[in-house]
């Protein structure tokens, strides 16, 4: 509340009208995907298109879901996601609090090329570290695609992490510590504990950066890691255009993390917005 | 403690791109154990002399300004009509969050399938709307004057809600006093967005368009499912032309040349962005 609200009746229905309509559009794209996931093939296909199904099936899901793959390339970007969150954030819980509690020259140095890499294109890195992985036995393989994933999620998690540590009070620490707790152990015991918050947001994007991946996924997966987001697209160039089957893969593999968004919007909001609005 | 992190990232980060950025001076064929013949500069020499890497670049900055634009044109919209709404629009708000967390190659083969030239919905809505003659009139993807504009669609669709989300926490933190001052002195509110709400709010302004500048110039799974660079190459921005010389040309030694030079510009705009903004650890972090 700061004086930008609209205060007349009139001018606000026009202003909720626009709203809702300019919602209704940017919902669409989705709806209709979960529509035609539910239409026959014949339907899908259709000239001139149908929005909603004439009649429903789930035909298309009993479909994507007996793919050769499909359901072993779940089990695979679950794993893999779990292993990059974990990943990530075991290194930049540390990284973080040690550059926002010892704030030396070298913390911040580092914390700006961290950064820098953030920026690097995928493409860049992903193709050198086919044969680094290659070399040292772990070719398509989860953990190598975790790894690589977290070279991007890294980043992020160690600004989000230094952001929140900065919040917790000194005097709360230094509390922990005339009592007779180590660095690490006031970390563990008073830092994290408040920040509670803090790494749930940072988990949620090294979750998300993992399960989005494609093109990680393309350059260091063949056979025993495939991820689904590859699957989905290969109901493109395998079977001609499947239609029906992409878009019903498609709706499982986000429904997950829609429901994640509903449930943590709070947390992903602040964690988005963190950054940006303090600086 | 930062010792983990930093040997993390230097071993697959930086590792591979001194790799990348040595592979770029020589030439030699990735499969099999072929020779490796040291080059110099001629990879570089052929990168700057090649149209496609001249239209390619071009074509980033092109995608990335299409992007930009728009997402900052409809976020601050929307953004401001939350505010406007208050507190009851938090439903919307909510609807307006969900394509943050679908995956950018969901969303490209959606648009895909969206924008197909004869039965696609959005060209049946816009014939039914009489906005186009025929529901075949505008080839989205495959007119290649336009293609670069249609597969820039799901990107915008689906980080506008970014750039939306940034601003609103933006304008919730502008002080009630600063707004009450100006209208007490009869600004209007066309005056009151471009002479107050703007100008304090150019701090968040500027890290969301860096944010998605950088994105956007990295741009590669939303276009390679949508258009895999065509047609005529009129959507092969830097991403893919690196992937395509690389993995489709069997070139590695040209594509590290390009992908280098690609890594230098966007290195450079980066940290002079980041310096100007952003200072990591500093009193204001």
């Amino acid at each position: 509340m700061n004086g930008l609200e609209s205060r007349r009746a009139g001018s606000r229905s026009i202003l909720w009208a626009v709203l809702i309509i300019l919602v209704i559009i940017y919902a669409f794209p989705f709806v209709y995907m979960l529509f035609t996931s539910f239409k026959t093939p014949i339907e899908t296909n259709a000239i001139p298109p149908t929005i909603l199904p004439n009649t429903w099936t789930i035909q298309n899901y009993v479909t994507a879901l007996n793919t050769q793959g499909v359901l072993t390339s779940f089990l695979n970007s679950i794993q893999t996601a779990v292993l990059s969150t974990v990943i990530s954030l075991m290194l930049a819980i540390p990284a973080a609090y040690a550059v926002t509690r010892f704030r030396t020259r070298l913390g911040r140095v580092f914390i700006l090329v961290a950064l820098v890499m953030r920026m690097v294109p995928a493409i860049v890195v992903g193709a050198p570290l086919i044969s680094l992985f290659h070399s040292v036995g772990l070719s398509d393989t989860s953990l190598a695609l975790a790894i690589a994933q977290a070279t991007v999620s890294l980043p992020l998690s160690i600004w989000l992490m230094a952001s929140f540590f900065e919040a917790v009070p000194d005097d709360l620490e230094e509390a922990a510590r005339i009592d007779g707790c180590s660095r690490l152990g006031s970390l563990w015991r008073v830092v994290l504990p408040v920040t509670r918050g803090g790494v749930a947001v940072a988990a949620i994007f090294a979750f998300l950066a993992s399960w989005n991946d494609f093109i990680f996924a393309l350059l260091l997966t063949s056979v025993r890691a495939v991820t689904t987001p590859l699957e989905i697209a290969n109901f493109q160039s395998q079977f001609g255009l499947d239609w029906g089957s992409m878009t019903s893969l498609a709706v499982l593999y986000s429904i997950p993390v829609i429901l994640l968004t509903l449930i943590l919007q709070r947390h992903i909001v602040a964690g988005l917005t963190l950054g940006a609005v303090k600086g | 403690m930062i010792l983990p992190a930093a040997l993390f990232l230097a071993v697959f980060v930086a590792w591979p791109l001194v790799q990348f950025i040595g592979n770029s001076f020589y030439h030699y064929n990735p499969i099999g154990d072929g020779p490796h013949t040291f080059v110099g500069f001629s990879n570089y020499v052929q990168a700057f002399t090649s149209p496609a890497f001249a239209n390619s670049a071009w074509r980033t900055v092109a995608y990335t300004v299409i992007v930009v634009f728009f997402e900052f044109a409809l976020g601050l919209i929307v953004a401001l009509l939350f505010t406007a709404l208050g507190d009851r629009s938090r439903v919307f708000r909510t609807i307006f969050l969900y394509p943050l967390m679908i995956a950018p190659i969901v969303a490209g083969l959606l648009w895909r399938f969206l924008l197909i030239d004869n039965s696609g919905i959005v060209n049946q809505l816009l014939y039914e709307a009489h906005l186009t003659s025929s529901p075949d009139q505008i080839q989205w993807l495959s007119d290649p004057n336009i293609a670069l504009f249609a597969v820039a669609l799901p990107d915008i669709w689906l980080t506008t809600s970014f750039i939306s989300l940034v601003l609103f926490a933006g304008l919730q933190n502008i002080p009630a006093d600063v707004i009450e001052a100006a209208r007490i002195d009869g600004a209007g509110y066309p005056t009151l967005l471009f002479q107050v709400v703007i100008p304090l709010l150019r701090p968040v302004i500027a890290v969301a368009l860096i944010v998605r500048g950088v994105d956007a110039a990295r741009a590669f799974d939303v276009i390679v499912v949508q258009t895999q660079g065509g047609p005529q190459n009129s959507t092969e921005t830097m991403s893919l032309l690196v992937y395509n010389t690389q993995i489709s040309d069997g070139n590695p030694g040209l594509a590290s040349a390009m992908g280098t030079i690609y890594l230098l510009v966007m290195m450079i705009v980066a940290v002079i962005a980041v310096l100007a903004i952003w200072r990591p650890g500093s009193d204001r972090a």
